[in-house]
C-alpha cells in the first residue's frame, strides 16, 4: 500500500511532465494536430491518481499526513548556526502561555544546539489540503484540456499550447505537493513561467506580448517578497521543510545533547509546519512573525492578483480563453490562497498579519467589483470578478479561524468550478463571435447558442450566490465566519471590560482571542465588522455585474458582429461537454460538500480540518459547519437584490442605465462660476435694478469689486469640481481607478529614467574607459612592431644586447666588476 | 667515458629513427615517390611507438612511481618517458601534414629530415649531459635549416632560411659559450643532474669553494639566451615573424612547435637543474623575460594581416606564458610551475600545430594562404576545416572549457598559489605577473577572435582551394581531436603534468636512484626492474 501511494504521489505530477516532454519533442514534426492525445491521456491518469489519493486521505483519521522523500537535491552541511546556541533560539521563540510548557520549548530548542544542514529534499506530501488541491487542479485541467481541443483547433501553435498546459499542470501539482519552502518557491516560479508563456501565446500580437511581460514583472515584485519571506523563515526557524526531519547524525556530540524532554533516541529537527512544532505551538510572533506574514502575503498578492499587485490579471486575458479559465481563474491564481492556508500556523502567530490578510482581501474584493461594474470586455469582467472572489478567499483566511480557513478553501473549490465554467462559456461566445469580446458589439445570443447560455446562466447564479448553487454556500460560509469572528472579539472585549483584571481566568475566554491585547481586540472587532459590511456590499455588486454581463451578452436584441462572418453557431460538442460537466459541478458541489442545511455535517470542512497545519494551532471557535440561517438569509437577500437591480437596469430598454451613468459621470456639473454666468446674473430683473441703482449712486466700483471677488471664489471652487469632472465615479470605475496610470507614472517612468541614465553612463563613461584601454595595446603594438626591421644584423645585435642586459639584471655588480677589470687591463696596458 | 651497452639499449628508438631516415634519404634518390616513403615514415613512427610501449612496460611502472635513473648521458624519469612518446606523436602528425610538402622529387628529403628532427627531439627529452644535450639540439637545428631550404624555391623563402640560419648560429654559439662556462666553473663536470657518487654540475659547484659565482652567472644567462632563441622569447624572437612569413605554412608549424618543445625541455633539464636552491637572482630574470615576451608578442600580433606573422607573434606570446611557470618554479619549486608549463606546452603544441595544419591543408607550393582576409567565408566553403581552425584558435585564446584554458589556469594558479602562500616581496611581483598574464589573454583573444570572425561572418572574397591533401586534413582533425580530449578530460593532463614535474618530484620524499641499467633490461619484456633501483640522492 505504501509503495502504491508513493507511486501515485509521483505519478500525479510525473504524467503531465512526461506528456509535456513528449509533445515538445514530437509535437512540431509528428503529432501536430494530434498533440492533445498525450496530454489528455496524462491528465486522465493524473486526475484518477489524485482522486484515489483524496479518497485515501478521506478514510484516514484527522491529522493524517504522508511525507515521501525521494532524493536530496541540495545539501549544505551546517548551514544554520542557530546564532550560537540554545539561549538565543529559546528567547526568540515566542511561546504563547498555556500552550507550551517551558520544558517543551527547551526540548524544542534543545534539538538545535548544533548547526543544522540546509537540505532541499525532493519530498512530496499528502494531506487533506494537498489532496483537495490536487483533485481540483487535475479535474479542472482535464476538462479545460478537452475543451481546448475544440477551441484551439487549427491554431499554428497547437502542440506548443498543449506542451505548456501539461508543463503547467506538472508545476501546479508539484506546487501543492512539495513539502519544502524552497521547492514551493521553485514551482511558484514555474507556474509563473507557464503563465507568462501562455499569456504571450500569440506573441505576434503586441498586446499579448506586453501582457505576458506585465504579468511576469508584476509577479516579480510579489516573488521578491516571497523570497525574502523564505529567507526570514530560514533565519528564524532554521529549517525550510514543512515536515519534521531527523537531525543529521554526524558526530558523537549528538549523544550528549540527547533530548531533554522525551525518551526518543532519534533527534528531530522540527519542520516549520511539522507536527512537533504545531503541537508545541513554537511559532515566532512579534515583529519577526509579522514580517514573515507580510512578506509571504506580498508573494500571495502577486500570484493571486490582490491589491496592489492585481493589475496584471486583467491584461492576462490576452491569452487563449482556456488558459484564462485554467490558470487565471481556477488554479494558478489560487496558489496564493493555498500558500496562506498552508502557512496558517505562521499567520496564527501574528494576529496583525491575519488582519492585514483579511483587509487586503476585502479591499480587493470591493475594488475589483466596482471596476467590474463598468467594463465592456466580457473576459475582463470575469477577470475582475476573479480578483474580487480571490479577495473573498483571503478574507476567509484572514479571519484566522478554522471555520474561516475552511470557508476560504471551500470558496476556492466552488469558484474553480463556476469561474472555469464562466470563462469557458465566454470562450464559447468568443469562438462563435469571431474573437470579438466587446459586449457592446453583440447581444441577444441566447437563441443562437442555447447550451452555452444555460450553462453560463448556472455559472452566473453560482457566482452571484443564489441558493442553492455552489457559490451561495461558500460565500455564506465566509460571511458567517467573519461574523462569528466579530462576535468573538466583541464578546471578549466586553468580558475584559467587565472583569477587574484582564486575564484573570483565561480558561473562560473565547478561544482565539485570549492572547490578543486589548488594543488588538478593539482594532480587530472594528475592522472585522467593517469588513463584514464591505463583503455584503461586494456581494450585492457581484450579482449586479454578473447579471449585467449575462443580460448584455444573451438578452436584448440579437446582434452579431461582422467578424463572426454570418457563421455564428453553437460550439462543437468537445467544447460543450466540459461546459455541461462544470455546470453540473457548479450547481451541486455546494450542496454535496456542505450538508449543514439538512443534516448538519460539512464533509469538506471536516476533511480539510484534518490537515496537520490546521490542527492544533488554529483556534476553532465553534462547531464546524454550523448553518446560520440569519446570515444566509441576509446574503441571499443581498444577492437577489443585486440580480433585481441588474434586471431593472439592463432588461428591456436601457434608458435607466444611461441616465444612471450620466449621473455617476457628473454630467452637467460644469463649473458653476464664470464671467458669462455672472453677466447673465446681472441682467436678471431684480439684480439689474439694484445694479443700476448702485451705478447711479456712484457705487458701481463696489459692485465690480464684488463681482471680481465672486469670480475668484468660483475659480477656487471650480478646481475640485473640475477634478470631479475627470474623476467621476463612473470614470474611476471604467478607468480601473487609474492604478495602471499611477504605476506608470510612479514606477515605470522613474525606472525608465534610471535605465536611460545607466545606459548613457555605460555608453559614454564605462565604454569610453574600456575602449581607451583597448586601444592601448594596439598603439603599443604599433611602436614595438617598428623594431621588426627585417635586418638580420639588427636582430643579432638585439639578441646580444638583450643577453647582456639579462646578465646585468642577474648580477648587479657585474658592471662595476667589468669596470674594475677594464681598469686593470688599461692599467696593465699602460704599464706595458 | 661512461657510455656502455645499456645506454645504447635505452636510445634504440632514436637509433632506429635515424637509420630509417637514412634509408629514406638513400632510397628516395633511387626510387622517388611520395606515397611509399610517407607510408614508411608513418609506419616507422607507429611501430616504434608501439614497440616502445610494449617493451617499456616495466620501465613505465618504475618511473610512474617516481624513480629516476641516471645512465651515462641520459636521465630516465617520467618526464623523459612521457615526452618521448609525445615527440613520436609530433613526428607522426608533422609527417602527415607535410605529406604533400615540397617538390615530388624531394619528398623523401622532407620526410627523412623530419624523422631526424624527431630523433633529436627524443634525445633532448632525456639529455643529462652538456655535450649530449648540445648535439641533440643541433640534431634539431640542422634538419630545420634543411627543411626551411626545401620549403619553397623563391627569394622570400631563401631570405627566411638564411636569417634563421645566421641567428640560430648565434644562439647556438651563446648556448655553447654558456655550457662551456658551466663546464669550467663546475670543475669539468658535464653531467647535469648527478647522484651522490657522480655529482652533477650543481653538486660539483656546491662542493667547490665559493668564488666562481660571477662566472657561473654568465654561463647560466648565456644558456638561457641560447635556449630563449629556441622558444622565441623576447629579445631573441626577432627571427620568428620574418621567418614564419617567408616560409611555408608547414615549416612555420614545425618552427612553432619543435624548437619550442626542445627549448622548454632543455630549460627544465639544464637551467632549472643547475640553479642553487636559495638563488634569489633566478626568478627576476624569468619574470622579466615572461612579462616582456608575452606582452610583446601579443601587442605585436594585434591587427596583423599576415596569418603566419600573426601566429609567429602568438607563438612568442605563448612562450611568455610558459615562462610564468619557470618563474614560479624558481620562486617555489613545490608550486607546480614546471608541471603547468608542461601542460601548457602540450596544449599549445597541439592547438598550434592544428592551426598550421589547417592552413597547410588550404595551401600548396603554388599558393600559400597568407592573409587573414583570404580566410573570408571559409565557414561556408570548408566548414570542417573552419570548425577545426576555430576550435584550435579558441583553445589558443584560452576560452573555457577548452584545453588552452586549462593550461592558462594551471599557470596562473601556480603563480597565485605562491602569492597566497608567500611573503610580501616576491608575491606582489608574482601577482603582477599573473595579472599581466590574464590581461594578455584578453588582448590575445582579440586577434584570435578576429580570425574566427573573418571565417564565419565575412563573405568570401576569393574561392579558397584546398590542395593540401588528405594528410593535412587528417592532421588537422587529429590535432583538433586531441585538443578536444584534453578539453573534456583535463584531469588526466593535470595528473600527468604534475607527475612529470621534476621539481615536484624532488619536493616529495625523494626516491632518486642511481641505477645502471643492463643492456638486456631495455629489451626485457616484463622483468622485475624495480628490484634493481637503488636509493640514492642528489
Amino acid at each position: 500500500m505504501d509503495e502504491i501511494l508513493n507511486i501515485l504521489m509521483i505519478l500525479v505530477p510525473a504524467l503531465p511532465l512526461a506528456a509535456a516532454v513528449l509533445v515538445a519533442a514530437l509535437g512540431p514534426r509528428m503529432l501536430r494536430a494530434r498533440s492533445h492525445w498525450p496530454v489528455v491521456a496524462a491528465l486522465i491518469g493524473s486526475c484518477l491518481a489524485s482522486l484515489v489519493l483524496l479518497w485515501h486521505v478521506w478514510r484516514q483519521p484527522s491529522g493524517y499526513e504522508r511525507v515521501a522523500t525521494y532524493w536530496t537535491w541540495a545539501l549544505v552541511p551546517d548551514a544554520y548556526a542557530g546564532e550560537s546556541g540554545t539561549q538565543s533560539v529559546d528567547s526568540r521563540i515566542d511561546v504563547p502561555p498555556g500552550t507550551a510548557t517551558p520544558a517543551d520549548s527547551a526540548r524544542l530548542a534543545g534539538s538545535s544546539p548544533r548547526a543544522r544542514d540546509f537540505a532541499v529534499d525532493i519530498t512530496l506530501r499528502l494531506d487533506a489540503l494537498t489532496g483537495i488541491m490536487l483533485a481540483m487542479v487535475t479535474f479542472v485541467s482535464l476538462l479545460v484540456a478537452i475543451y481546448s481541443i475544440g477551441y484551439m483547433h487549427g491554431d499554428r501553435g497547437y502542440w506548443r499550447f498543449f506542451t505548456y498546459i501539461a508543463l503547467f499542470v506538472f508545476s501546479m501539482t508539484m506546487l501543492v505537493s512539495v513539502s519544502n519552502f524552497v521547492l514551493l518557491f521553485v514551482f511558484w516560479e514555474a507556474v509563473g513561467v507557464c503563465s507568462y508563456l501562455l499569456i504571450g501565446f500569440w506573441y505576434e500580437k503586441p498586446a499579448a506580448a506586453a501582457a505576458g511581460m506585465k504579468a511576469f514583472l508584476v509577479n516579480r515584485v510579489g516573488d521578491f517578497g516571497f523570497m525574502l519571506g523564505v529567507f526570514l523563515i530560514w533565519t528564524t526557524y532554521g529549517t525550510l521543510n514543512y515536515h519534521d526531519t531527523p537531525a543529521p547524525v554526524r558526530d558523537t556530540v549528538a549523544a550528549s545533547a540527547a533530548p531533554v524532554g522525551g525518551g526518543e533516541a532519534a533527534e528531530i529537527v522540527p519542520g516549520v509546519l511539522g507536527s512537533q512544532r504545531i503541537a508545541t505551538g513554537a511559532y515566532v510572533g512579534g515583529g519577526t512573525g509579522l514580517a514573515i506574514c507580510l512578506l509571504l502575503l506580498l508573494g500571495a498578492c502577486g500570484k493571486s492578483a490582490q491589491f496592489p499587485l492585481h493589475v496584471w490579471l486583467p491584461d492576462a486575458m490576452e491569452g487563449p480563453t482556456p488558459v484564462s479559465a485554467l490558470i487565471h481563474a481556477a488554479t494558478m491564481v489560487t496558489a496564493g490562497v493555498y500558500m496562506v492556508a498552508r502557512c496558517t500556523p505562521l499567520f496564527t502567530a501574528s494576529p496583525d498579519g491575519q488582519l492585514v490578510v483579511a483587509a487586503i482581501g476585502t479591499f480587493t474584493a470591493l475594488l475589483a467589483a466596482l471596476i467590474a461594474l463598468t467594463q465592456f470586455d466580457l473576459k475582463r469582467v470575469l477577470a475582475y470578478s476573479t480578483i474580487s472572489q480571490l479577495g473573498y478567499m483571503f478574507l476567509g483566511l484572514g479571519t484566522g479561524t478554522l471555520a474561516g480557513i475552511s470557508a476560504g478553501m471551500f470558496h476556492l473549490v466552488t469558484h474553480a468550478f463556476f469561474k472555469a465554467l464562466l470563462f469557458l462559456g465566454a470562450g464559447s461566445v468568443m469562438h462563435a463571435m469571431g474573437n470579438v469580446i466587446d459586449m457592446r458589439q453583440f447581444g441577444g445570443l441566447r437563441r443562437v447558442m442555447p447550451r452555452t447560455f444555460w450553462t453560463f446562466l448556472i455559472g452566473c447564479l453560482a457566482l452571484s450566490g443564489i441558493a442553492p448553487l455552489s457559490g451561495f454556500w461558500s460565500k455564506d460560509a465566509i460571511l458567517a465566519s467573519v461574523h462569528a469572528r466579530v462576535e468573538v472579539l466583541e464578546h471578549e472585549l466586553v468580558r475584559r471590560q467587565g472583569a477587574a483584571e484582564p486575564d484573570a481566568d483565561p480558561a473562560h475566554g473565547s478561544a482565539g482571542a485570549v492572547e490578543l491585547s486589548a488594543d488588538q481586540l478593539g482594532r480587530g472587532a472594528w475592522a472585522y465588522r467593517l469588513m463584514y459590511i464591505t463583503a455584503l456590499i461586494t456581494a450585492f455588486l457581484t450579482s449586479v455585474y454578473t447579471f449585467r454581463m449575462l443580460y448584455l451578452t444573451f438578452f436584448g436584441a440579437q446582434r452579431i458582429p461582422a467578424e463572426a462572418g454570418g457563421r455564428a453557431h453553437e460550439s462543437p460538442g468537445l467544447m460543450v461537454w466540459p461546459l455541461l460537466i462544470l455546470a453540473g459541478c457548479a450547481a451541486v458541489a455546494g450542496m454535496v460538500l456542505d450538508q449543514s442545511y439538512w443534516n448538519g455535517t460539512h464533509p469538506f470542512a471536516a476533511l480539510l480540518a484534518g490537515t496537520p497545519s490546521l490542527t492544533g494551532a488554529v483556534a476553532s471557535t465553534e462547531a464546524l459547519g454550523a448553518f446560520h440561517i440569519d446570515i444566509a438569509a441576509v446574503s441571499l437577500l443581498v444577492a437577489v437584490a443585486g440580480v433585481a437591480c441588474a434586471s431593472w437596469l439592463y432588461l428591456g430598454d436601457r434608458r435607466t442605465v444611461h441616465r444612471l451613468r450620466a449621473v455617476m459621470d457628473l454630467e452637467g456639473w460644469a463649473p458653476a462660476g464664470g464671467r458669462a454666468n455672472l453677466l447673465r446674473l446681472a441682467q436678471r430683473p431684480g439684480v439689474r435694478g439694484w445694479n443700476q441703482w448702485m451705478e447711479r449712486m456712484r457705487l458701481g466700483w463696489l459692485m465690480h469689486l464684488l463681482v471680481e471677488l465672486v469670480l475668484l471664489l468660483a475659480l477656487i471652487l471650480s478646481v475640485p469640481l473640475l477634478l470631479c469632472r475627470f474623476m467621476s465615479p463612473y470614470r474611476l470605475s471604467y478607468g480601473k481607478f487609474f492604478l495602471d496610470e499611477l504605476y506608470w507614472g510612479l514606477v515605470v517612468q522613474p525606472l525608465r529614467g534610471i535605465a536611460w541614465l545607466c545606459s548613457v553612463l555605460d555608453d559614454f563613461f564605462v565604454d569610453g574607459i574600456v575602449n581607451a584601454l583597448g586601444r592601448l595595446p594596439a598603439h603599443l603594438g604599433t611602436i614595438l612592431r617598428s623594431t621588426q626591421t627585417g635586418l638580420v644584423q639588427f636582430y643579432a645585435l638585439a639578441m646580444i644586447l638583450g643577453g647582456l642586459m639579462l646578465l646585468v639584471l642577474v648580477d648587479q655588480q657585474l658592471v662595476s666588476r667589468v669596470g674594475a677589470w677594464l681598469a686593470a687591463i688599461m692599467a696593465g696596458c699602460g704599464a706595458w | 667515458m661512461f657510455v656502455d651497452l645499456s645506454t645504447i639499449g635505452l636510445v634504440w628508438p632514436e637509433f632506429i629513427l635515424i637509420l630509417i631516415a637514412a634509408w629514406i634519404y638513400v632510397g628516395g634518390t633511387l626510387a622517388p615517390g611520395r606515397t611509399t616513403w610517407n607510408v614508411l615514415a608513418w609506419s616507422t613512427y607507429l611501430v616504434v611507438f608501439l614497440v616502445m610501449l610494449k617493451n617499456e612496460r616495466a620501465l613505465w611502472h618504475d618511473v610512474a612511481a617516481g624513480l629516476v635513473a641516471i645512465n651515462g648521458p641520459l636521465i630516465v624519469d617520467y618526464l623523459g618517458q612521457v615526452s618521448r612518446y609525445g615527440c613520436l606523436l609530433l613526428g607522426l602528425l608533422i609527417t602527415m601534414i607535410a605529406s604533400r610538402a615540397g617538390a615530388e622529387r624531394l619528398a623523401t628529403e622532407v620526410s627523412g629530415t623530419i624523422m631526424m628532427l624527431v630523433a633529436g627531439l627524443m634525445l633532448v627529452c632525456r639529455a643529462n649531459e652538456l655535450v649530449f644535450l648540445f648535439v641533440a639540439l643541433e640534431l634539431i637545428s640542422v634538419p630545420t635549416y634543411v627543411l626551411l631550404f626545401l620549403g619553397r624555391a623563391d627569394r622570400a623563402s631563401g631570405e627566411a632560411t638564411v636569417k634563421y640560419f645566421f641567428l640560430s648560429l648565434i644562439a647556438s654559439a651563446m648556448l655553447l659559450y654558456g655550457m662551456s662556462t658551466l663546464y669550467g666553473v663546475a670543475d669539468g663536470t658535464t653531467v647535469i643532474s648527478g647522484t651522490a657518487e657522480v655529482p652533477g654540475i650543481r653538486g660539483a659547484l656546491d662542493r667547490l669553494p665559493a668564488g666562481h659565482t660571477s662566472l657561473f652567472l654568465i654561463g647560466w644567462v648565456m644558456v638561457v639566451c641560447g635556449l630563449g632563441f629556441k622558444i622565441a622569447a623576447v629579445p631573441f624572437h626577432f627571427y620568428a615573424p620574418d621567418v614564419y612569413e617567408g616560409t611555408t605554412n608547414i615549416n612555420a608549424g614545425l618552427l612553432a612547435v619543435a624548437p619550442k618543445v626542445a627549448g622548454i625541455l632543455a630549460l627544465i633539464r639544464l637551467v632549472l637543474a643547475v640553479v642553487p636552491a636559495d638563488a634569489a637572482w633566478g626568478w627576476p630574470l624569468m619574470w622579466v623575460l615572461a612579462m616582456l615576451t608575452m606582452t610583446w608578442g601579443n601587442v605585436c600580433a594585434l591587427w596583423q594581416q599576415n596569418l603566419r606573422r600573426l601566429m609567429a607573434f602568438s607563438s612568442v606570446a605563448h612562450a611568455g606564458y610558459m615562462l610564468i611557470g619557470f618563474t614560479v618554479a624558481l620562486v617555489a619549486p613545490a608550486a607546480g610551475g614546471v608541471g603547468a608549463t608542461l601542460l601548457y606546452l602540450t596544449v599549445y603544441a597541439l592547438a598550434g600545430l592544428g592551426v598550421f595544419a589547417a592552413l597547410a591543408y588550404l595551401s600548396d607550393e603554388r599558393h600559400e594562404v597568407d592573409g587573414v582576409a583570404e580566410l573570408a567565408g571559409l565557414a561556408r566553403s570548408h566548414p570542417w576545416v573552419a570548425g577545426a581552425l576555430a576550435f584550435c584558435l579558441f583553445s589558443l585564446a584560452g576560452i573555457p572549457p577548452l584545453a588552452g584554458f586549462w593550461g592558462k589556469l594551471a599557470l596562473f594558479t601556480g603563480a597565485v598559489r605562491v602569492v597566497l602562500a608567500g611573503d610580501g616581496g616576491v608575491s606582489s611581483w608574482l601577482l603582477v605577473l599573473a595579472v599581466t598574464g590574464v590581461l594578455n589573454a584578453v588582448i590575445a583573444a582579440a586577434y584570435y577572435l578576429r580570425v574566427i570572425g573573418v571565417m564565419y561572418f565575412t563573405a568570401p572574397v576569393t574561392r579558397v582551394a584546398a590542395p593540401g591533401g588528405m594528410g593535412a586534413m587528417l592532421g588537422t582533425l587529429a590535432c583538433t581531436l586531441l585538443v578536444l580530449v584534453l578539453s573534456v578530460w583535463p584531469g588526466l593532463a593535470f595528473r600527468m603534468a604534475d607527475a612529470a614535474d621534476p621539481l615536484l618530484r624532488q619536493a616529495r620524499p625523494a626516491v632518486v636512484a642511481a641505477w645502471r641499467m643492463e643492456a638486456s633490461a631495455a629489451f626485457a619484456h616484463d622483468g622485475d626492474l624495480a628490484g634493481r633501483w637503488q636509493k640514492g640522492g642528489d
